[in-house]
């Protein structure tokens, strides 16, 4: 970790996008590293240990799940995966494969900013908060209890869980498979029913208008986030 | 040949001559009640019946014993001396050859009336079967029913297992088996001698010379333009003859065959030919409104640009931000065409592969709301989604991406300060999401053409639209088994109306 400006790597085979992010990177204060394939980003990982690692999935060399992959057997380093419409797979891939957050190309700068600013916030988050608090929500972690706007909410076991491990990765996309692997167990990692059906009620408990979410967010066809201010 | 039939009937049919031999008993009894009355000259004439009755239900040999036996009997019983060979008149020598000559006459009259007649009625039949299928054939519009229906027919007139091989129109060299449903192996040399028929164009296999020892007779497809296949039979160890008429008959099928199968192989070439021309003028069509939707666009963005990439150009702050405003909507807006068409061609090249999972419909309407979310905020929603609605099963990507298309749609095309409402609900077995709003609407005969592909209404100022965003809804939605509808509302206003079948939550698998 750096002391003052964040390192920022760039994995992307494209020059005129690595040129767009380097000039609207450098100009938010952001150390830009760049690499144009696979090998090159895992060797300038491991050298540089960059803060946040932006990586395009289409790489000529490694296929960008495997990368992520290879990153994750001993870097805990926020991955942000870049991919192109219609290959929601690999993004699914790529996320249960340990990366943190995607974005579609094409994408607006505004949005990868705000990534950029959620993932390092994320990293650099003190792992033992015991009460995280996001609007009118409120999950205090030791004693179990859920209030929104003070008010206590009265939650299944399944549905804490859920809300726990969204909690404890807010910002963060989580797959379906992720999530019913964490709150069922390894084996329910199919269930996704059980699952859309859980989050279902729970936005009916916490959100404002379970209609139209503002706290748990879906990724369609991905899995699910719990946005944070 | 007609020796052979005379063979064949005097090898097996000993019948006839024991009957023709009862029959002559039978005239000489009777002829001998009935002496007393007539005269041996018309005694004759029971011998001569027994002839022709011999001749017309038992053949030419049963009938030419039955004249000689006439003979004999006549002389043993009715003419004196009795029961002796020799004769006192001689003139009963002349009567004797008279009656064995026009015995043995009648005898080959009526047995070739006979014969002729069975060779009629055997055409006849061969000729029925023959109609029937080329009867048959003439509605067969596919290879493959041609094929079977040869098979068929075959198969029921030989009763003998059939294949059929056609060469492979994509890969030249290969064979194309096609088999009648009985479990035949076809092995490599099956292939072998098939192939060699088609090539030289000759009969191969059982009862030829090339391939002798084969169980299966080949038989080329030949038409005027050359073979187009191979029919080979198979003879079985318990019918192993293929008769002469038979072998006939055999052929006449393959001709028929032949020419059936060059008629469909044609006329399926000739529609191949004509998807291809359709196909190249749409394509062309297609390109020419493409491009010119690509290019606007690109119009605003590149000249835009340039002019702030210009020195010379004094432009102030109001003018540099409107200028680059424009670009990024412009680029925007070439972005969604390009999704819009990216995603009309995966629907047509069938690559739209639905990853099915059980979803919320609150949850796909939250999901499409969230990704207009910038644009919505000044916008006033109503949302009625009942509780107890069940989930569906469906691609959710997909199903949010058709729900945002008609959103799009529904914010675009009304007032700012008016409500767009969505409301579901579930209909017998079926759910049933309506999006409505109280815009400009779509001009009634509009109303079925706004979901083709490129349609759009005529409307002056409305530069945004691709005329794909609801052919892309409707090839989701039907590729849901759905429906999708458009109706104007009452008072003003467009209803668009989803139907996606609502299926046992508890039944369905996940893809996940």
């Amino acid at each position: 970790m750096s002391n003052d400006k964040p390192h920022v790597l760039v994995v992307d085979d494209e020059p005129p996008i690595r040129r767009f992010l380097r000039a609207a990177l450098q100009s938010q204060g952001y150390v830009l590293l760049e690499a144009t394939s696979g090998q090159e980003a895992l060797s300038m990982a491991v050298a540089n240990k960059p803060d946040v690692i932006i990586l395009d999935l289409g790489l000529p060399d490694i296929d960008g799940v495997e990368v992520t992959r290879l990153l994750r057997e001993w870097s805990q380093t926020p991955i942000i995966i870049l991919s192109v419409r219609g290959s929601e797979s690999d993004k699914i891939a790529a996320l249960d494969a340990g990366a943190d957050d995607y974005l579609t190309k094409p994408f607006g700068i505004g949005e990868l900013l705000a990534r950029l600013r959620a993932a390092l916030r994320r990293a650099t988050r003190v792992a033992n908060e015991p009460i995280i608090t996001i609007d009118n929500l409120t999950v205090d972690l030791v004693k179990r209890v859920v209030s929104v706007a003070g008010a206590g909410v009265q939650l299944t076991p399944n549905e804490y869980d859920l809300l726990r491990v969204l909690a404890i990765h807010a910002g963060k996309v989580l797959t379906h498979r992720q999530l019913l692997h964490e709150v069922w167990g390894p084996q329910y990692e199919g269930e996704s029913h059980m699952l859309h059906v859980n989050i279902s009620n729970l936005r009916r408990k916490i959100e404002p208008d379970p209609a139209r979410p503002q706290l748990i967010i879906t990724e369609p066809g991905v899995g699910y986030r719990l946005r944070v201010n | 040949m007609r020796i052979k039939i005379g063979n064949r009937q005097f090898s097996i049919n000993w019948r006839g001559y024991l009957q023709g031999l009862g029959l002559v008993v039978l005239a000489t009894l009777l002829g001998r009640l009935l002496s007393q009355l007539f005269l041996p000259a018309n005694i004759i004439m029971i011998y001569l019946l027994c002839v022709v009755i011999t001749a017309i239900f038992w053949g030419l040999g049963p009938s030419i014993l039955v004249s000689i036996l006439s003979v004999l009997a006549f002389d043993l019983f009715f003419v004196p001396p009795f029961l002796a060979l020799h004769v006192a008149d001689t003139q009963y020598i002349l009567t004797f050859a008279a009656l064995l000559l026009v015995g043995i006459t009648i005898s080959y009259l009526t047995s070739r009336v006979r014969r002729q007649t069975e060779t009629a009625r055997r055409r006849e039949t061969e000729t029925a079967t023959l109609y029937t299928l080329s009867r048959n054939l003439a509605a067969t519009i596919s290879l493959e029913s041609t094929v079977h229906t040869i098979m068929n027919s075959v198969r029921k007139t030989f009763e003998r297992n059939v294949v059929i091989f056609l060469p492979d129109v994509q890969h030249k060299g290969s064979l194309n088996t096609y088999t009648d449903g009985s479990n035949i192996n076809i092995d490599e040399n099956d292939m072998t001698r098939a192939r060699w028929s088609l090539e030289n164009q000759q009969k191969a296999g059982y009862g030829t010379e090339v391939f002798p020892d084969a169980k299966t007779l080949y038989l080329p497809l030949n038409t005027a333009r050359g073979t187009v296949g191979v029919m080979a039979l198979y003879i079985s160890d318990t019918a192993p003859q293929i008769a002469d008429e038979q072998s006939r008959l055999l052929k006449a099928y393959a001709d028929l065959a032949a020419v059936a199968v060059e008629r469909t192989q044609l006329a399926e070439e000739a529609r191949n030919a004509q998807i291809l021309e359709a196909k190249g003028k749409l394509q062309t069509t297609l390109l020419n409104s493409i491009s010119h939707d690509l290019r606007t666009p690109l119009v605003s963005i590149i000249g835009g640009l340039s002019s702030l990439q210009e020195d010379g150009l004094d432009l102030d702050d109001l003018t540099r931000k409107s200028l680059i405003q424009v670009a990024r909507g412009e680029a925007e807006r070439l972005n969604r065409l390009i999704t819009n068409l990216l995603n009309t061609t995966r629907m047509e090249a069938g690559a739209m592969r639905l990853c099915l999972q059980p979803s919320d419909i609150q949850d796909l309407i939250g999901a499409a709301l969230e990704q207009l979310s910038g644009r919505l905020d000044t916008r006033s929603v109503k949302i009625d989604i009942p509780l107890e609605l069940p989930f569906i099963s469906v691609d959710f990507g997909l199903v949010v991406q058709a729900l945002f298309n008609i959103l799009d749609n529904a914010m675009r095309y009304s007032p700012t300060d008016s409500p767009i409402e969505i409301a579901a609900r579930q209909v017998d077995q079926q759910v049933e999401i309506k999006v409505v709003d109280r815009g400009i609407g779509i001009p009634a005969e509009d109303l079925s053409k706004v979901f083709e592909k490129f349609y759009r209404v005529q409307r002056p100022h409305d530069e945004s639209g691709t005329g794909l965003g609801l052919a892309i809804c409707k090839g989701i939605v039907e590729a849901h088994s759905g429906h999708i509808m458009a109706e104007n509302r009452p008072g003003g206003g467009t209803v668009i109306t989803l139907t996606l079948p609502a299926t046992p939550a508890a039944a369905r698998t996940t893809d996940e």
